[in-house]
């Protein structure tokens, strides 16, 4: 950066979005978060319920999601279609979603249908009846949209990963389920997963936009306050470990490219070294542009891809994510591809990162954190994260503290205890045989 | 249709528009709810303006932006971002290149230095044009990867006889593979101009900074020579195309392209409108049709493509279980005619103009986001679009989509494709995602 000379210097202090969290308790024990936001005249609710696929059985994958996708094909009050009318007439939308460990049904609207918002966010959530005719349509749909994902040599090639890396591990099911798990899923399971999990006191709401705290308190205990509380209980799963040895696995597709998956198991968001981690993956394989040594070395240096990546913290949860190193290449390079995403991660384990690569990882985390909170739904995303990873609501102000007491002897450190060269899963999808040799059948 | 907004000026309220002695346009706004600039600079230079055998050089050309300039060498625009805790992208589409930062608001002059410089000295050394073909071509691969860029790419390549959108707009492979950095140059002389730029910032700063900075930075670069291009006239078409795509998929997918008119025309809006009502939400026609009576697809969209030229009303749709992607465009085509003879009903207008104003308002918080709009907007239309854009969704009649739906959406006037099996495929019908040694071709 000799010649630009335009680096501005960071500033001594940090520029941040400041907003004031409110947190209240309903006697039902719901949580409710709140942030005033009048810069645009809308409002952002989620509410989240904690659980999801990784309290589903084994034998009923996808349960989770089907449970979320069915919320709002039908209520004690309303029917599928009257509930799409009712949120669509006023140009709003309300969604549902499910994954392993969050079921959230979240909603925007502009700030006069607040209301709307939170009534039929609290009837869905609380009176669903899963109407049988739904059921079967989910099950239809679901299927189809497996078939229709296993067209994409990336998404197969994740699922392959994460069942060689979970072990017994619920994450190593695609949340979705597989086909003749889903066939299984009845009526009863649906409404079961639901009483047991779908409970105030096992439930966060969040909402931020153009509102007044003091009025809109008294609204969501109008919708939410009748919500029964129950005693919860949540089943053990085994916890899964760190592999020991090289899983490989080659999926035979006809393509242009193959996608390949490199990693192991990974952290919990809550891991005291996610910082540290977090200024590793900005110098091995994230940042901004092509910055980080595996994009720049294999992508801008080799032209080996488009797509080129590695992060351990992206993934990283209530249970432990993955390391994951991608890249999208085509076939002739899966050696020169392999041995440079191994390359990269060996070296970050052996030698300590350089004072200025160090430095760049932390300013870009510190100065890019901003861009976080934009948006009321980017905000009430964070609360649910402040409160579900205990980062407290004084996060905007301690993250670039926890960036700053990172030192490169720590990026070395966790480095050689999160990282692994010698046992990992390698997956690669594309036109090789199941031996990893190259096939000459692809499209061109 | 009822409106949910009073002023219909909310959008381009506090937009100052400058225009430089050199032609460049300046579009700025500010938005003091975050300590974010956002600056974006738009090129009207796209798909559109390549020849037969240059296909992809105006994607290629926002690649070689992030090559260097003298004074911005190779990896040092990625560096910077990332130094000053920004976030940087582009992308190239029919009519236009677009590049944009985002950076705190006490350091977005960076942005500026880096667009102005590289609007005139970007580096086109051969080694490296070589070596970012090598990662054009795995772009333009992973494309053809997906079953949907796939078919897209084949299906506007048939419906359009002449005009340029019928490219991909990362280009045909050969096209790309035999480009050179020297045409590529060229290229870039001839459309990156201030006179044929606008550069947009929406954030917290202070206007009047803004535009003395911009005059300091580009004021100098000279006006250039843009040749004024004579847009290819697409013919009338004359009678349904029909082409199939093979593949190694066993769904069976559709996509169907209707000729529709430019942004400039007046039934814009309609088509807009008629979008919205017949695939946009769980209420809509298609949706509840095809997604919920008949079950006979995964989705459904529907969509009118705004462009400078005349454009295309594009339909896709993913066919489910036993049904065949000859019963869902029937049902497609059925729904058509219906709205053709008999309109639309006064809820189905009145949800989809709210669903608009609602879209407008809470699509618009990001300052990128607002960048993008009059960026876009400014490219194809003019920034008047904005101002009377709500108006005229409102004014829409239920008349006026039959109409609409009648001219446009109509058999002699749209090309079907359909993805269908090439007797490989994955989809071994028993087996489990995550695959297995069975999986395969």
């Amino acid at each position: 950066m000799s010649q630009g000379g335009m680096i501005v210097k960071a500033p001594e202090v940090r520029l941040r979005r400041t907003f004031d969290v409110h947190n209240r308790t309903l006697s039902n024990g719901l949580k409710i978060l709140l942030v005033e936001n009048p810069a645009n005249p809308s409002v952002s609710l989620t509410v989240s319920v904690l659980t999801g696929s990784r309290y589903e059985p084994e034998e009923k994958a996808g349960l989770a999601i089907m449970v979320s996708r069915l919320l709002d094909e039908g209520t004690k009050n309303r029917n599928s279609l009257e509930i799409a009318e009712a949120i669509e007439s006023v140009g709003g939308a309300i969604e549902t979603d499910g994954s392993f460990e969050r079921m959230v049904v979240s909603a925007s609207v502009l700030k006069k249908d607040v209301d709307l918002a939170l009534e039929l966010a609290a009837d869905i959530l609380i009176n669903p009846v899963f109407p049988p005719e739904y059921i079967e349509k989910e099950k239809a749909r679901t299927l189809s949209e497996i078939a229709s994902a296993k067209d994409r040599p990336q998404v197969v090639a994740g699922w392959a990963f994460n069942e060689l890396v979970y072990g017994d591990h619920p994450l190593r099911r695609p949340s979705h389920g597989y086909p003749e798990t889903v066939a299984k899923i009845t009526r009863e399971d649906l409404f079961g997963f639901h009483e047991q999990y779908f409970l105030p006191n096992n439930s966060l709401l969040s909402i931020v936009g153009d509102f007044k705290i003091s009025e809109v308190i008294p609204r969501i205990e109008r919708f939410f306050g009748g919500w029964q509380a129950k005693p919860l209980t949540f089943p053990a799963y085994p916890q899964p470990e760190r592999q020991t040895g090289r899983r490989t696995k080659y999926i035979t597709m006809t393509a242009q490219q193959l996608n390949i998956y490199l990693g192991h198991l990974g952290i919990t968001r809550t891991n005291p070294d996610y910082y540290a981690l977090q200024v590793l993956d900005t110098i091995l394989g994230g940042g901004a542009g092509f910055t980080a040594r595996i994009p720049q070395r294999l992508r801008d240096e080799m032209g080996l891809a488009y797509t080129t990546f590695a992060s351990i913290t992206m993934t990283a949860g209530l249970d432990p994510g993955r390391f994951i190193a991608f890249i999208g290449t085509s076939p002739e390079n899966m050696v020169l591809a392999t041995d440079g995403l191994l390359g990269e991660i060996r070296r970050i384990i052996d030698e300590p990162v350089t004072a200025e690569e160090f430095q760049d990882a932390k300013d870009y985390l510190t100065g890019s954190f901003v861009f976080a909170f934009e948006s009321s739904a980017q905000i009430a995303r964070f609360l649910v994260h402040a409160e579900v990873y205990q980062l407290g609501f004084d996060y905007v102000e301690k993250y670039p503290e926890y960036v700053e007491a990172v030192t490169i002897e720590n990026v070395t450190r966790v480095a050689k205890k999160y990282l692994d060269v010698e046992n990992y899963t390698l997956v690669v999808v594309g036109p090789v045989d199941e031996k990893g040799k190259l096939l000459n059948d692809g499209f061109d | 249709m009822s409106s949910l907004v009073s002023s219909s000026t909310f959008a381009t309220e506090d937009i100052r528009r400058t225009v430089l002695d050199n032609g460049l346009v300046l579009l700025t706004k500010e938005m003091h709810t975050s300590p974010i600039v956002t600056s974006m600079i738009w090129y009207r230079v796209g798909s559109r303006n390549e020849e037969a055998g240059q296909t992809g050089k105006s994607h290629f050309l926002e690649h070689m932006l992030f090559k260097g300039t003298d004074r911005f060498k190779k990896g040092e625009i990625d560096l910077m971002t990332l130094k000053n805790g920004g976030a940087n992208n582009a992308f190239t589409s029919h009519d236009f290149t677009a590049y944009y930062f985002n950076f705190a608001s006490d350091r977005w002059q960076a942005a500026l230095d880096i667009e102005a410089d590289r609007m005139v000295n970007c580096v086109f050394d051969h080694d490296e044009f070589e070596a970012e073909k090598k990662v054009v071509i795995e772009e333009l691969k992973t494309s053809l990867d997906s079953p949907w860029g796939l078919l897209f790419q084949e299906l506007d390549a048939a419906a359009y006889k002449i005009h340029p959108y019928r490219n991909p707009i990362v280009g045909w492979l050969s096209d790309v593979e035999r480009a050179t950095a020297a045409e590529q140059q060229a290229y870039y002389r001839k459309y990156y101009q201030p006179n044929n730029a606008t550069l947009v910032l929406v954030g917290d700063f202070e206007t009047d900074r803004v535009v003395e900075e911009v005059r300091r930075r580009f004021g100098a670069i000279p006006t250039g020579q843009v040749q004024k291009q004579m847009p290819l006239i697409e013919p009338e078409q004359l009678g349904e195309k029909r082409i199939t795509v093979r593949w190694r998929s066993k769904v069976p997918r559709l996509g169907i392209a209707y000729h529709a008119p430019e942004i400039a025309h007046a039934d814009s809006y309609a088509l807009q409108v008629l979008g919205v009502i017949l695939a946009e939400g769980k209420a809509s026609r298609l949706y509840q049709r095809m997604v919920e009576k008949e079950q006979s697809v995964t989705f459904v969209t529907a969509e009118y493509g705004e462009s400078k030229d005349p454009t295309m009303f594009h339909v896709r749709s993913e066919a489910r279980g036993e049904h065949s992607a000859a019963e869902v465009e029937e049902a497609i085509f059925n729904e058509f005619e219906a709205i053709a003879a008999h309109g639309v009903t006064k809820s189905e207008l009145d949800r989809a103009g709210h669903q608009i104003e609602a879209h407008f308002i809470l699509s618009r918080e990001r300052t990128l986001d607002q960048a993008i709009l009059l960026g876009q907007i400014e490219t194809l239309y003019g920034l008047s679009y904005i101002d009377g854009y709500l108006q005229h969704v409102a004014a829409v009649t239920s008349d006026d989509i039959a109409r609409v739906c009648a001219e446009y959406l109509r058999e002699d006037n749209r090309t079907v494709a359909t993805l269908i099996s090439d007797g490989t495929g994955s989809a071994e019908d028993e087996d489990e995602p995550g695959g297995d040694d069975s999986e395969g071709a």
